[in-house]
Parts: structure tokens; C-alpha cells; sequence
């Protein structure tokens, strides 16, 4: 299966050539909008929006008719907002979503908020593209269940007014690629970055609280989580869009037995087989694995965004964890033990104190439009807290285990860390208190 | 610069001069730190002092305490300048940039991440692309995978594969910081100065700022100097603020401004 070396180097050397210096970003960015919120970077939106993909009214008008038309489903079922729903932040709420006739997928329904700065779509990165992310659940036969392209072209073409719109807005008949441009225009109007928390690194140190602050320092800190969840004034999705091993599946799975059984069935690079396999089969756990065969993917999943976390629950790959506790137990005991774990998974030793101010923290990346939402969600984890089926004390403090030593810590009530510029380049943001909580 | 700070400052400069005998200078008293006194005025007028520590100049129909606007204090560092120059012939200092001197960057307090003033550092062809071959990027899709296979690619996703996505965001985010220190540089209300001198004044486009000198001896100071104790000497006098503290979001972003100013320049540590 692999190629010798004499002529994977020449091969690669000629890719690189038609790669590596054929790709030159694109020339003409699209202008973003005047009005972004203050936690959406306009030079991401250049980076994130390729030329040709700029979202315009018609088409945003069309894509947004199409992300909630149930007809697009084979059964009337079923829509992208289905499991893309307003209410739960543009997810479903549940752990793993469920398509036509009731049917269960593997994964848990990822947030649209921000989707468009994404580097890749899916949780396992299979399409490079919001266009071609949103041609594939309309396909798979347990979300929207079409059996091809074809089909839904057809039935799309049945109705009237879809017929009529499409002409107006692509001047052309209705055809699979301008209904995926259609629905991604509709996406990148999705932005989300109006937070309590730019509001604070914007200056307001009032906007956050004393154990919210404490939280954001824990992030930057002891808690290492801005390690993978990286953010920064011009990124600011708290996610550096790679793909780690974070032991999520691993208690329920032999990684290196499985991914051997998968090789023998995934063919190469196929989008939809991965797609089948990813949200039908055990085979979903090797995750970045399905769609690059390199062993150190396996297991590997892409690091969210945390904007709008609070809200977006339940949470991880396949949403297995149902409270931001939960999630802040499995990295505080340093992830599950596999032969993929990613180097960086270590225990932390946070105390329940400094779980709260993190907890308490990542609810400061609500934007305000759901602000309501993030005061239910909040209370309803809040009175799961005395639930906690992921918390290992002994391991997390070292007490058992050979996880690792912890750093010392700097000493928040002398001094906060966070009220420093970590985030990129403000320089405005003032401790609001240094008294002890 | 709290006073507990510079004891620290202190403390440590003096166990470097005791050269490893064992924490013997911890409880007895700091050194002094110099400070730069300016003579008083007979008529209660503002003295203004220079940042080598001697000279001095008397802003005749300002009284101590009044605010100059930019204009005044413009003239003010001029002819401090001007007279430090007739002292000092032989300086080593260049002369002001012959192009005219941008204009100050805006301070609207809606415009934290400030918009570019001076024209941006000139990158060299190295910072962006290089690093990135062929292969799967975080960004490919299964589309991408299938072109590769057969090339023997590394593709380690968490440090290896950066891409030229990645890299513009790096570029950017350098960039935004570099130009909030443009701002602060050039801003004597953000510097927390009383007299309306900003540092631009006697550095125009951070020119003679010399950061890759340090650390060096500084005569003023008394004693061996990062760029920082040095930019905070220089808020003292002639910008009349506070000292910033080592890590203060302001002196981070006005070194990394200082730096990127001079990059090409090879490091020269203690270069007089």
C-alpha cells in the first residue's frame, strides 16, 4: 500500500511544486460588512470567505429558505435546522442527532455559530468547504436520507417558487452546487461575537466578575486550555482548528485493532464513504483517521470553537459529556489513557473552586442574542453538578496515577494574569479588583 | 514600576555584582536608584527634563502642574533636543528620518486594535510560505487526502501541518500588536504623561530607540538596563508619567513595536 521511498520523494517534490506554490490566497477578498461585532475579526472574514463566496442577499435569502425547508429531505422530515435549531444555539441539544425515521447518527450536531472560520467542517475535517460540507447530510441515508444528488436536484426542481428563485439568483436551472453556495451564503451570515467577554477584553473589566476572571486566567493558566482552544484578536474562536486525540472514545474502544479493521474497508479519500462510516459505524471513534489514514490521527477529533459553549451542550465528538463539569473533570484527570493520546493531555489538579471560575468563564462566551438561553443552560449544569461521573480527584492531584507534575501557579489574588494583553493586544483592560473573593 | 519592584530590580542586580554568594544581599538594603531631579523654577514654571539626566529646560508662561498641548510640547523636546545635541557632538545619534513623520495614529477608545499609522514593517520574504509543503493540511478535506496518497507526506496535525492560513493569522495577530504600540508610542495620555510629550517626539518612527543593545550600562540609570527600564526611564522624564510595570500591556506592546522597527538589525548586546 505504500509507495518505496525512491518514489515517494520525487513524488513529493512534484507536489509540492504544483501545491505548494500554486495556492496563493485569493486576490480579491471579500470586503467584510461594516457592522461586525467586536468578537469577529475582519481579517479572518477575508481569510474565511473565498472570492465568488460572498454572501449576498439573494443568495443569503434563498440558503436560509433551503436550511429550513424539510422538503429537502426524503421523507419531508427532517431539515438542516432540525439539528441546526436557533433554540439550542444552532445544535440540537441532544447528544447524538437523529435524522429521518428517527434514526441515530454517531456524532453530536456541531454548532453553526462561526462555522464559516472554520478550517475545515466536521468534526474529522472530510470537507474543506461550507459548500461542500452542506451537500453531504442531505445524503447520508440516516439525517436527510436522499439517495443522490439527483434526487434532490429533482424534487427541488418540483417546486415553483425554488424553481423560480434559482434562476433569479444563479440564472441557471436548479442544480446541487448552487443549492450547497446557496445554504453557505445563508451561513456566513452566522457570525456570532457580541460576548460579555469582548466586552471585558475590549476594556469593560467590569464585564466579568471576579470568579469569571479568575476563570479566564485558570484558561490561560493552570488550565492550559488555551494551548488547543487558542484564542486571539484575529482568530477569536478559542480553537486552533487541528485535530487531537483527547481520549474521548478510548474507555470503549481498541484504537489499534480497530483502525487496522478500517483500513481494509475505507477506500481512498472518498467523501461520502467516510460520511457513511463516520456517523454509522463504531468506525466514527477513529475520527480524523477515516479521512487521512495516518496513525496518529486516530482517534483525533477537530478542537471546537468555544464561542457560545454554554449553550451548545451536550458536549465532545459524541456528546458524551453533558455538562461543561463533566468536560472540565476529563481534562483536570488528564484525558483517558490510549496509545494515541495527544502529548498535551496531562492532568491539571484544578480544585472544585478553580472548575467553577473555568465553568464560570466559558459561560462569558455567550453572545448577548442568546443570552437568555445561557442563563437556563447555566442553571440546568448547575443543578447537575452534583453528578459527576468523569471526576477522578485522586488522579487529577496526583494522588494516583503518574500523570505528571503541575507548574506552580501564580497567586490570582496578588495578581491576575489574564488582566495582561494574553489575548492579543489590548492594552486597555484594567484589574477591576485585586480584593480577595 | 512599583517601589516593591525596583527593591526586587535591586536585589538582583546586587547578587549578580556579589557573584554567587549565596542570597547575601536579600534583607540588606537596595543600592539607590538614581532618579532625575529637575531644578525648580523661581517663577513656578514647568521644568522639563531630559532622559540623559542632566539636561533641563524651563518652559517660560507654563506653570508647573498646567498641561502644554502637543504643539508646545513638540517645541518643548525640540529644543531639549537641541540642546543635548550641542553638548553632545560627537553622539552617536541619527539624524530625524528625512521623510516626513506620519501622522499620529487615531485614539478613539472604540479603536483598541488601531489602525495601521506608519507604513507597516517591510516583511522579508521568509515570514510567509516557506514553512508550508504539499500534503494534508488541517484544512484538507477527503478531497485533498486523495490527492496525496502515494507521496510520503509528514503529517503530524498538531505541529506540523500549519498552513498558510495559519501563518497569515500569525501575521496578523503580530501585526496588531506591533501597531498598538505604535499607538502608545505616540500617545502622551496613554504613556499616563502630564505635559503632552510622547516618545515620538525625540524617536520619530521609534528612530535612535536602539533596542538591540540592550542589555547595556546605562549611565543615567546606574546600572545595567533592559530596553523596558530604559523606556520607562524615558516616562518618567521628559514624558513626566508613571513608570509602567515590566509587564504592563503597554510596555509589552511598545517593545514589540520598538523591536519590529528595527528588524534586520543584528542583536549587540551591551553595544555602547
Amino acid at each position: 500500500m505504500r509507495t518505496p521511498p525512491g518514489v515517494a520523494l520525487p513524488l513529493a517534490v512534484l507536489l509540492y511544486a504544483l501545491t505548494g506554490h500554486a495556492q496563493p490566497p485569493p486576490k480579491q477578498a471579500v470586503p467584510p460588512p461594516a457592522d461586525l461585532p467586536p468578537g469577529v475579526s475582519p481579517v479572518l472574514w477575508k481569510l474565511a470567505v473565498p472570492e465568488g463566496a460572498a454572501p449576498t442577499p439573494e443568495r443569503v435569502s434563498l440558503g436560509q429558505k433551503l436550511f429550513n425547508d424539510k422538503r429537502l429531505s426524503v421523507d419531508d422530515s427532517t431539515s438542516c435546522s432540525t439539528c441546526h435549531d436557533e433554540k439550542f444555539g444552532f445544535t440540537d441539544g441532544k447528544p447524538v442527532s437523529e435524522g429521518v425515521k428517527a434514526q441515530k447518527v454517531t456524532r453530536n450536531s456541531p454548532t453553526i455559530l462561526n462555522a464559516m472560520f472554520n478550517a475545515s467542517q466536521f468534526w474529522d475535517g472530510r470537507a474543506a468547504t461550507l459548500e461542500d460540507q452542506a451537500k453531504l447530510p442531505i445524503l447520508n441515508p440516516r439525517e436527510m436520507g436522499q439517495p443522490n444528488p439527483e434526487a434532490v436536484v429533482a424534487k427541488v426542481k418540483a417546486i415553483p417558487e425554488y424553481q423560480a428563485e434559482f434562476r433569479k439568483v444563479f440564472n441557471r436551472d436548479v442544480n446541487y452546487d448552487d443549492l450547497a453556495a446557496a445554504i453557505g451564503a445563508f451561513e456566513r451570515t452566522l457570525y456570532s461575537g457580541n460576548a460579555r467577554f469582548d466586552r471585558f477584553i475590549m476594556g469593560d473589566a467590569k464585564a466579568l466578575n471576579d470568579s469569571e476572571r479568575r476563570g479566564w486566567a485558570l484558561f490561560n493558566g493552570k488550565g492550559r486550555c488555551n494551548t488547543c482552544h487558542a484564542g486571539n484578536v484575529v482568530s477569536p474562536l478559542f480553537s486552533d482548528q487541528k485535530f487531537h486525540n483527547i481520549g474521548i472514545a478510548a474507555h470503549k474502544q481498541d484504537f489499534v485493532k480497530m483502525a487496522r479493521e478500517a483500513l481494509k474497508v475505507v477506500r481512498t479519500g472518498d467523501e461520502k464513504q467516510i460520511d457513511e462510516l463516520a456517523l454509522q459505524t463504531n468506525f466514527s471513534e477513529l475520527g480524523r483517521f477515516l479521512v487521512t489514514k495516518q496513525e496518529n490521527d486516530v482517534g483525533a477529533f477537530k478542537t471546537p470553537t468555544l464561542r457560545n459553549i454554554g449553550i451548545t451542550g451536550p458536549y465532545m465528538h459524541d456528546g458524551s459529556l453533558t455538562t461543561l463539569w463533566d468536560v472540565m473533570d476529563h481534562y483536570n484527570k488528564g484525558g483517558v489513557a490510549n496509545p494515541y493520546l495527544d502529548g498535551g493531555m496531562q492532568r491539571l489538579g484544578l480544585t472544585e473552586g478553580e472548575i467553577d471560575d473555568v465553568v464560570a468563564f466559558l459561560f462569558t462566551l455567550t453572545d448577548e442574542r442568546f443570552a437568555s438561553q445561557g442563563t437556563k443552560r447555566l442553571a440546568e449544569q448547575r443543578a447537575r453538578k452534583g453528578q459527576r461521573p468523569e471526576r477522578d480527584t485522586a488522579v487529577a492531584m496526583g494522588k494516583k496515577g503518574n500523570l505528571g507534575d503541575l507548574a506552580p501557579n501564580p497567586d490570582l489574588d496578588v495578581k491576575n494574569p489574564a488582566a495582561i494583553g494574553v489575548y492579543g493586544t489590548e492594552a486597555s483592560v484594567k484589574p477591576a479588583s485585586t480584593k480577595k473573593p | 514600576m512599583t517601589i516593591r519592584m525596583k527593591l526586587l530590580v535591586g536585589a538582583g542586580a546586587l547578587l549578580s555584582f556579589a557573584g554567587g554568594v549565596a542570597l547575601a544581599g536579600e534583607d540588606s538594603a537596595a543600592p539607590e536608584v538614581k532618579k532625575h531631579a529637575v531644578p525648580t523654577s523661581k517663577d513656578g514654571d514647568l521644568v522639563v527634563g531630559l532622559c540623559d539626566g542632566v539636561t533641563s529646560l524651563e518652559v517660560d508662561g507654563v506653570k508647573e502642574g498646567q498641561k502644554l498641548t502637543r504643539e508646545q510640547a513638540l517645541r518643548v523636546s525640540g529644543a531639549l533636543m537641541e540642546q543635548w545635541l550641542k553638548k553632545n557632538p560627537d553622539a552617536n545619534w541619527d539624524p530625524a528620518p528625512a521623510v516626513a513623520q506620519a501622522p499620529p495614529p487615531t485614539k478613539t477608545p472604540e479603536a483598541p486594535r488601531s489602525p495601521p499609522a506608519v507604513p507597516s514593517t517591510p516583511q522579508k520574504p521568509s515570514s510567509g510560505g516557506t514553512m508550508v509543503g504539499g500534503g494534508v493540511k488541517p484544512e484538507s478535506g477527503g478531497k485533498d487526502v486523495k490527492k496525496q496518497q502515494g507521496a510520503n507526506l509528514q503529517d503530524g496535525h498538531t505541529y506540523g501541518a500549519f498552513s498558510q492560513r495559519d501563518e497569515a493569522i500569525w501575521a496578523a495577530s503580530t501585526q496588531a500588536f506591533v501597531e498598538e504600540g505604535n499607538r502608545v508610542f505616540h500617545d502622551a495620555e496613554l504613556l499616563g504623561g502630564t505635559v503632552a510629550v510622547s516618545c515620538d517626539m525625540c524617536h520619530p518612527d521609534a528612530s535612535n530607540t536602539h533596542p538591540e543593545t540592550y542589555p547595556k550600562y546605562q549611565v543615567q540609570l546606574g546600572r545595567v538596563a533592559l530596553l523596558r527600564d530604559m523606556i520607562n526611564w524615558c516616562i518618567e522624564n521628559p514624558v513626566r508619567g508613571k513608570p509602567l510595570a515590566d509587564d504592563d500591556p503597554k510596555m509589552r506592546a511598545m517593545e514589540a513595536y520598538i523591536y519590529a522597527k528595527r528588524k534586520g538589525t543584528p542583536l549587540e548586546y551591551g553595544k555602547k
